[in-house]
């Protein structure tokens, strides 16, 4: 009953943004004022806020009925973990004393307790426990997943392409992250987008060939519909039950992405921006698909979790299809090394001739790097992070729902989904990835001086923060930086797009200053969210859910380097990372908000936003600052936990010379140094960012003369968008430019013989054509038409005559009737 | 003996005629209710057409009991009542469920569009349900006098349902060429039912190729003076049921009475009088079949009616091109359709009277089921597309294509409607007309294997079916490609209306879209193509 | 010389009497010419079935058939003087050759 019920909730959660998608892409049809009415934007918001009333129904009742919120002991986070051992190894005595057959496969606990499900039959359960211990009411927590089949596409042979669901506690959580946010940002929208809502809108940034400004009716409506088909489509990316309807929902949401970013679509630099996130996107895609090609050749099914009926699987999924062994490697082929293919119950799967069905070490490798690489490519990692500050030409709301909050996040989640198929290399690689580019968009960050870049590259950064997380083995730290990064992400574009409103679309923050008093609102909440992403905190008393999230990496990252001494650069980067973090956020917000005005007309005319926009700012701040409270005893890591991947909890041991990954227990020893580490970095970049922004001992111009090398690598963006030019445009111009001249000087020497030729063969063609083909087709058009009109002659409106026709007809009939039927 | 004879027929009628005839009983009283409401002035109290939805529900409902009867005794019976007079069978079930349900969705859309106005709603009623009952003993009839009798009972009430708009030159005009012809057209036929009827000696269509084998004595061709007579007088009957279904050259008063009636009655006559009139060509077709001797005879019967259908798709087709009045070109398009369904009949009457008709039961049960299945279409699109013409009539005051300009801007659910039963009439997948045009296209087909003139209709039909698209999607370029003239009047749409058409249209839509939909009309209109070949045997 | 007339005469009449009939209809212009018309066309066909009925193994049944196309007959006569009337009524003639808008 639960899993239909969650299904139900989602589902509606899901389609109801579809539904406002319709409903306002025709309201230009069904509306009489399309243009100045705010009724799509209230439709939109409608749609998403009933949404998150689903979800969090559903995120509720999944906790309720897998006691995921029962914390409830002294002990803390150890015991919970114990606990979650016990309830994963179901009862070895119970099931002696119950006489009932013991398993044959003693190390295949984590997915061979199908036999013990206590929920109702018709529930597709992937693992469910059994809680009607002898022991009395002792806590007991499962992993509780449902997955199933919604709606099947289509059947090619043997290749099946469904929609399906996969309900965990990672999709139930997402979901409630998602539309809380969006709904915030909607509602935030309708007050930033209010100056769409005329029938003559002048872009002041978009120019005519002769100078003057586009003016073009407004597009709110349009907005609202971009936004509520985004939601959809985000939404069913987390759904999604199999890896292909991953990718049909992410390429949506690429789309979404793209009109959204080419909203202004007279600006040149909108519509450059949305084709390069678009095409850097397809870069990625690229080997996804190749991810999917090689998956589908050797699974054969596309799906992540089993489809039960019954309690028995009627199809199974990729994460039961490889098995791990005890030491947390996938089961492998003595004499190959190929990864053995098996059953839910671990036995090894056969092909027809009875060989047993295996696929090579290395091409798990490429299914995992074709997998990243499409995350790469949606969440913005080294090498393809160039399209996100890009995508800030898009509105502000855009920048925080879209570009910061969720869609770039899919990169991580599908990551962090997919992450039982990842093998140590793959891992490693995104450890490393994710290392790269958080230093490299954080170095950049301290530099840029448009408020929405800066915010951008912190983006890029946290994103490559979660990269690391999810790399190092820190599969719950990563997501759980993912969630708390989209609160205080969205509350921070959401401030930045409030000044950009209030300051009239002045993004530069040099021409800001001293803003604190003017929108005390914003600036506060700012504020809140610049502590919470620098993780600043006072141990034991109060922390923001930054703090909690990014020492659960640091954490991570160092027990990964205890374990592996030559990878200490993945604990070593992040961590003066953090420090630079604090330092560019505060260096934000000193920019902006304190301090005297640096350009007394913006300051003049600066103002606080009206409180459809405050309102939001406010819940967001509110979650930014507490979503994540108690750490990692808190509901929210608790929630997000709930379903991880078995491999976790005991680590990986090395195979040879490979990577060992650390087991959670390790990790956890590592916390508290990595937690004070962390801390003095952030504390002493907040010490700069105050001593260079916030007084006026250094003279920060000076220091830019001196650093002037530095400062203008840093400024170009370590000169990527010029590597890429020389790498690939120049190289491909000069190949283009090549290609037209063999063109010019080859093949049009042949074609113009041939086309002389053809001018010779086609004038008689013509001849042939214009008198022959021509006059037959235009013979039969005139015909019917003449004929048409002959018709007309003959019904000749006269009663008489047609009479007399009866009469004809009767006659001819009889005459042909005597003269051809059988005599 | 005569008091025996008395007690049996009493005793026959009471025990199974009246049943059977329950459903006209119900519209005639009916009839007598809404006459007899009108002397008491009671019809204003209650509008006439309630009177009228309720007796048509009635016998509806007789109908689908009569089904449910039917169905649950198997499909295998076919008796005749009333003396020998009608048939019973799955056939006339079909027809009178098709019929009421007909009836119900035109008095629907007259209530819609106000024509009759109450004054004149009791004889209006009364002259629709009339007509119905005539169409009804038409797809039952299994006499030679019924055949008679019921085409002129559907006749004379359209006739003057043909000139209702009392005031009108048109509408007057077109009701006197049609009674004229029409009583024409009946003379000719009688004549020819004198002739057959005399010369076999019976009047009961089931057993006429049996007493024509008895009368030609062996030799079955035409140099036979009995087999001769018969033959004329055949042709003579054709020419009655060619009137009513307006087919070439007796397609005459088609575009001229639709052109002057209201268009709620040219989507009446242009579907209900088609419906009966085709039921009555078949019972007469396998009536005269199923004889070997007179096979070679038959199939050349059927494939003339092949020839005719031809010429009357193409003349149909054709002569629509250059119209303006959308009734008009509706009309042709009626004529062209009536076409495509006379091939039906024509692949039947080939198979069945080929020698390997035993073998073929099922593709002869299957052309008579795709004519049902057209019709049961028809009736949807074709009154969808009248209901929208009478619509927009009322608003702009004209039937022009011109007064259609650019309507998608105020009206876009008349214009989807029409989208969909235009595209619908011409066949177009996924909508239903396009699921009954395969059906006969491939019961003529199966006839092709027969006889190679097949081919050529079978051709025809589908080049006919390009003809078509032209002056279907003039309409439908008009509606919404062009600019809206200044000078017309705008339509706007009421929630009722605008129901009311989108639910023809969903129908017309789901019976290409809905499989379940679609096979269970067929299987039931094929299962009906049975029920009528019982009479000679299967 | 007076003998029974064999079945051919009667037919013989019957078929004179229809081609008049259809003649008349098709050449008179006075609407109630051409209605007189049909009646002659029905009536032809009556002679033929009461011919029948004495002749050949139709028995009672053509008579039957002449009654009810009697009754039909009148009926029919009944509409369409109703209908020409009508037609009189709007274009003040009962010419038919009058009615000829509707065309094409």
């Amino acid at each position: 009953m639960v899993g239909e019920t969650l299904q139900k909730l989602l589902m509606t959660a899901w389609l109801l943004p579809l539904l406002g998608f319709v409903v306002e892409i025709f309201f230009g049809f069904w509306s009489k004022n399309p243009r100045h009415s705010k009724a799509a934007a209230w439709t939109a918001v409608g749609c998403i806020g009933a949404g998150f009333l689903c979800s969090l129904t559903a995120l509720v009742m999944w906790g309720t009925a897998s006691n995921a919120f029962d914390d409830g002991d002294a002990e803390g986070w150890m015991s919970q973990q114990a606990d979650i051992n016990h309830a994963r190894h179901p009862h070895h005595e119970a099931d002696s004393s119950e006489g009932a057959p013991p398993h044959e496969h003693e190390g295949a606990d984590h997915d061979a307790e199908h036999h013990g499900s206590s929920e109702a039959g018709a529930d597709h359960i992937l693992t469910a426990v059994a809680t009607e211990d002898d022991g009395g009411p002792k806590l007991e927590r499962g992993q509780t997943v449902y997955s199933g089949t919604i709606y099947t596409l289509g059947v090619f042979g043997s290749l099946e392409l469904t929609l399906d669901y996969y309900i965990d506690s990672l999709t139930l959580v997402m979901f409630t992250m998602v539309t809380l946010i969006a709904t915030c940002i909607h509602l935030f929208a309708i007050g930033y987008m209010s100056d769409e809502l005329t029938d003559e809108y002048v872009d002041h940034f978009a120019h005519k060939a002769d100078g003057s400004h586009v003016h073009r009716p407004g597009r709110f409506y349009r907005f609202f519909a971009f936004l509520s088909l985004f939601c959809f489509a985000m939404l069913g990316l987390v759904l999604a039950g199999n890896i292909f309807q991953v990718f049909i929902f992410w390429e949506l949401v690429g789309i979404c992405s793209f009109l959204l970013i080419g909203f202004y679509t007279e600006r040149k630099t909108a519509s450059d921006a949305a084709n390069k996130a678009f095409i850097m996107n397809r870069i990625g895609d690229f080997g996804f698909l190749i991810g999917l090609m090689v998956l589908w050749t050797y699974f054969g099914t596309f799906r992540f979790g089993d489809t039960m009926v019954d309690n028995e699987v009627v199809d199974q999924g990729l994460f039961s299809m490889v098995h791990r062994a005890e030491d947390g490697n996938f089961d492998r082929d003595e004499l190959t090394g190929d990864v053995l293919i098996t059953g839910t119950d671990g036995h090894v799967l056969t092909n027809e001739d009875g060989s047993n069905r295996q696929i090579p070490y290395y091409l798990l490798v490429v299914v995992g790097l074709g997998i990243f690489a499409g995350c790469v490519g949606k969440s913005a990692q080294f090498p393809l992070q160039t399209w996100l500050p890009d995508a800030m030409e898009g509105p502000t709301p855009v920048s925080a729902l879209v570009h910061s909050a969720t869609m770039v996040a899919a990169g991580v989640y599908l990551a962090g989904r997919f992450f039982p198929m990842f093998v140590q290399e793959v891992l490693l690689t995104i450890a490393y990835t994710g290392c790269i580019t958080l230093f490299l968009a954080a170095t950049i960050a301290m530099v840029a001086t448009d408020i929405k870049k800066v915010l951008a590259y912190s983006t890029i950064s946290q994103l490559g923060y979660m990269m690391l997380g999810i790399g190092v083995f820190g599969w719950a730290a990563g997501l759980f930086h993912l969630i708390t990064h989209a609160f205080f992400k969205s509350l921070m574009f959401l401030c930045s797009g409030s000044v950009i409103h209030g300051c009239h679309h002045e993004q530069e923050m040099p021409k800001m200053g001293g803003l604190l008093k003017k929108m005390p609102i914003t600036a506060i909440t700012m504020l809140i969210g610049v502590i919470a992403i620098s993780g600043l905190a006072i141990p034991g008393v109060i922390a923001f859910s930054g703090y909690h999230s990014k020492d659960a990496i640091v954490a991570s990252a160092l027990a990964f380097k205890n374990a592996n001494s030559a990878h200490f650069l993945l604990f070593f980067i992040p961590l003066l990372t953090a420090g630079i973090t604090a330092f560019y956020m505060f260096r934000l917000w000193f920019y902006t908000f304190w301090g005297a005005p640096r350009d007394q007309h913006v300051h003049d005319h600066a103002h606080e936003s009206p409180w459809i926009m405050t309102a939001p700012l406010l819940i967001l701040s509110v979650f930014a600052a507490f979503c994540a409270v108690g750490g990692d005893h808190g509901y929210l890591y608790l929630l997000l936990t709930g379903d991880e991947p078995a491999h976790l909890e005991a680590g990986v041991t090395a195979v040879g010379d490979g990577i060992t990954l650390p087991a959670i227990q390790d990790i956890v020893d590592e916390h508290t140094t990595a937690g004070t580490w962390a801390l003095v970095a952030a504390v002493s970049g907040t010490l700069i960012a105050y001593i260079l922004y916030g007084t006026n001992f250094v003279n920060v111009e000076e220091m830019k003369r001196q650093l002037a090398g530095v400062h203008g690598f840093l400024t170009n963006k370590w000169h990527f968008d010029e590597l890429y030019d020389a790498l690939f445009m120049r190289p491909a111009h000069k190949v283009a430019a090549f290609c037209a001249w063999f063109d010019g000087a080859v093949f049009d020497r042949i074609l113009h013989g041939a086309a002389k030729a053809t001018v010779v063969v086609s004038k008689w063609d013509r001849v042939f054509d214009e008198n022959v083909v021509d006059g037959f087709v235009n013979l039969i058009a005139s015909a019917t038409q003449s004929v048409g009109t002959s018709l007309k002659v003959v019904q000749t409106g006269r009663l008489r005559q047609y009479v007399m026709f009866i009469v004809l007809g009767v006659v001819a009939l009889f005459a042909v009737m005597f003269t051809t039927f059988p005599g | 003996m005569f008091s025996e004879l008395l007690t049996t027929l009493i005793n026959n009628t009471l025990s199974k005629g009246l049943w059977n005839f329950s459903a006209e009983l119900c519209l005639s009283g009916t009839i007598v209710v809404m006459l007899l409401m009108r002397l008491l002035s009671a019809d204003r109290l209650l509008p006439t057409f309630i009177v009228g939805l309720i007796g048509a529900a009635a016998a509806g409902g007789c109908s689908f009991a009569q089904f449910a009867d039917l169905i649950a005794a198997n499909d295998t019976v076919s008796y005749s009542f009333f003396g020998g007079m009608l048939r019973q069978d799955l056939f006339s079930v079909f027809f009178r469920i098709f019929l009421t349900l007909f009836l119900i969705l035109t008095i629907a859309l007259t209530v819609l569009t106000g024509i009759p106005d109450n004054e004149d709603a009791p004889d209006f009623y009364s002259l629709l349900f009339g007509a119905t009952i005539g169409m009804m003993l038409m797809a039952s009839a299994n006499n030679l006098l019924m055949l008679f009798l019921g085409v002129e009972m559907a006749s004379v009430p359209s006739y003057v349902m043909v000139g209702f708009l009392k005031g009108r030159k048109a509408s007057s005009e077109a009701s006197l060429k049609y009674v004229v012809y029409g009583a024409g057209a009946a003379g000719v036929m009688l004549y020819g039912i004198s002739l057959v009827a005399g010369v076999l000696g019976t009047g009961d269509m089931a057993a006429l190729a049996e007493q024509l084998r008895v009368v030609a004595h062996g030799t079955a061709g035409l140099d036979n003076p009995e087999v001769l007579t018969v033959a004329l007088g055949v042709m003579l009957v054709m020419v009655g049921l060619a009137f009513k279904l307006s087919l070439v050259p007796f397609h005459f008063w088609c575009p001229d009475a639709f052109e002057g009636a209201s268009a709620e009655v040219a989507g009446f006559l242009s579907v209900a009088s088609k419906a009966g009139a085709f039921g009555l060509l078949v019972r007469f077709c396998v009536g005269l079949s199923g004889v070997p001797e007179t096979a070679d005879l038959m199939t050349a019967f059927g494939v003339g009616l092949g020839v005719i259908a031809i010429v009357t798709t193409t003349y149909g087709n054709l002569a629509a091109y250059t119209q303006k009045n959308l009734k008009r070109l509706l009309a042709y398009s009626t004529i062209a359709h009536a076409g495509y369904m006379l091939m039906a009949v024509a692949a039947m009457l080939v198979m069945l009277n080929s020698d390997q008709a035993a073998g073929l039961g099922k593709a002869i049960n299957y052309s008579i089921g795709g004519l049902l299945y057209y019709l049961a279409v028809y009736m949807f699109m074709n009154l969808g597309a009248f209901a929208v013409i009478a619509l927009v009539r009322n608003y702009t005051f004209n039937e022009d294509i011109d007064s259609f300009k650019g309507l998608i801007s105020q009206s876009p659910a008349l214009c989807i409607t029409m989208l969909v039963c235009i595209f619908s009439l011409i066949g177009i997948p996924p909508f239903g007309g396009f699921f009954a045009k395969l059906m006969i296209f491939a019961s003529v087909y199966q006839a092709a294997q027969i006889h190679w003139a097949m081919y050529v209709v079978l051709a025809a039909g589908a080049i006919n079916t390009i003809f078509s698209l032209f002056y279907y999607v003039r309409i439908l370029k008009a509606m919404f490609l062009e600019e809206r003239p200044a000078d017309v009047k705008p339509v706007p749409l009421p929630a009722m209306e605008g129901y009311y058409v989108v639910v023809l249209a969903v129908m017309v839509a789901l019976l290409g879209f809905l499989p379940q939909l679609v096979n269970g009309l067929s299987s039931i209109a094929n299962e009906a193509g049975h029920a009528v070949l019982l009479v000679i045997g299967g | 010389m007076l003998h029974d007339p064999d079945l051919n005469s009667y037919l013989f009449i019957g078929a004179v009497l229809f081609v008049c009939g259809v003649i008349c209809m098709a050449t008179k212009r006075n609407a109630i010419g051409v209605l007189m018309g049909v009646e002659l066309v029905l009536n032809g066909a009556n002679v033929n079935f009461v011919a029948f009925s004495r002749y050949t193994t139709l028995g009672l049944d053509g008579q039957i058939f002449s009654l009810f196309v009697i009754v039909l007959a009148a009926a029919e006569a009944a509409v369409a003087l109703a209908i020409v009337l009508n037609f009189y009524n709007n274009h003040l003639t009962v010419d038919v050759d009058r009615g000829n808008k509707l065309k094409g």
